[in-house]
């Protein structure tokens, strides 16, 4: 019942076509679960994000965040940029619709909790630009008794340029079984 | 147009303007559509009350769109005078139920004049909710091009 409130808000192509229940049992099967994270492991995610100033203007509608310098293309150069403007963390939008299997599954883990997140600037998002993501499995630990994973996430342009770099931290249900757990609504993790 | 902010023109100690949010469920489900994070723990109350994967039986607003309420003290700021994050780095301390209303602000605390179109200044950022609690702090940087 939940999605069909979600659709409500849909604008976008990109939102249209994205695997939107993240408790479908089936998928959970193409996940990478905290015990099997491989340190090191290195991707390159084969599906890319072309930006639309639609993409754009819903991220900034959803936060929300009014500011016309996310959809007005004119004001946004009288304000000293080369167009419209993505939000600082539309990349959650683009990172969530690049990743929905396989290594970097953890951000749709039924569970997954976010402690705090880091994100470094290299060069406007812009409208055209044809984002593909690189991801690497960075860190993870046991911190009073609950299982942290930390990923590099860039974010590159068609022109190889270096656009954003998100350092991903989550807390995760530790095993396959716990994560099976939460997709029945069962507890499966202390608070 | 608001008069556009300088990097000359800018003190340690500035406090920036304030950014007041209530959200609902509705509002969650928009930000899920936005963001494309439909995790049940902040979409399916349903689903909240028996999981409780924060302890409490209710859905959370997501740690990404705390995140971007504090960008967006930042963007109200500076990004009319063509401002733009160098560097952002978050922490969230308590979870935001549903229906909360949250408070979310920043002080300028460093300047960093480094050359002109990439002088930055450091902004400590913070959020609270309606009983006063920090529920997220965070540091920016933020370049001021003019």
């Amino acid at each position: 019942m939940y999605l069909e409130e979600i659709e409500k808000y849909y604008e976008t192509e990109k939102q249209k076509v994205f695997k939107a229940d993240f408790l479908d049992e089936t998928q959970i099967e193409n996940y990478e679960f905290w015990d099997e994270i491989e340190i090191g492991k290195g991707s390159e995610i084969p599906a890319k994000f072309e930006v639309k100033a639609e993409d754009l203007k819903a991220y900034a509608r959803g936060v929300p965040d009014d500011n016309p310098i996310f959809f007005d293309e004119e004001y946004a150069k009288k304000c000293g940029h080369d167009g419209i403007v993505a939000h600082p963390y539309f990349s959650a939008q683009v990172r969530f619709f690049l990743l929905q299997g396989g290594h970097g599954s953890w951000l749709r883990t039924p569970g997954s909790r976010n402690p705090g997140q880091i994100v470094e600037y290299f060069d406007p998002i812009r409208v055209g630009d044809v984002l593909t993501l690189k991801l690497t499995s960075y860190d993870k630990w046991i911190k009073r008794g609950k299982y942290y994973m930390r990923a590099r996430c860039d974010l590159y342009d068609q022109h190889g340029n270096l656009k954003v770099r998100n350092y991903t931290t989550l807390v995760l249900p530790r095993t396959k079984s716990d994560v099976l757990k939460f997709v029945k609504g069962e507890r499966a993790l202390e608070a | 147009m608001a008069d556009k902010l300088t990097f000359d023109s800018i003190r340690c100690g500035d406090v920036l303007p304030e950014v007041t949010q209530h959200i609902s469920q509705e509002d969650i489900w928009h930000y899920a559509a936005a963001s494309l994070d439909m995790n049940p723990v902040h979409c399916a109350p349903e689903w909240c009350k028996t999981a409780q994967v924060f302890g409490i039986p209710e859905t959370v607003q997501h740690g990404a769109q705390t995140q971007s309420l504090l960008c967006k003290v930042i963007t109200s700021w500076g990004y009319a005078s063509g401002a733009m994050l160098k560097r952002l780095e978050s922490k969230f301390i308590k979870p935001v139920p549903v229906n909360s209303t949250c408070t979310y602000g920043g002080v300028v605390t460093e300047l960093h004049p480094v050359g002109k179109g990439r002088d930055f200044v450091t902004v400590e950022l913070w959020a609270k909710d309606q009983g006063g609690d920090k529920i997220a702090v965070a540091t920016a940087q933020v370049v001021i091009p003019q």
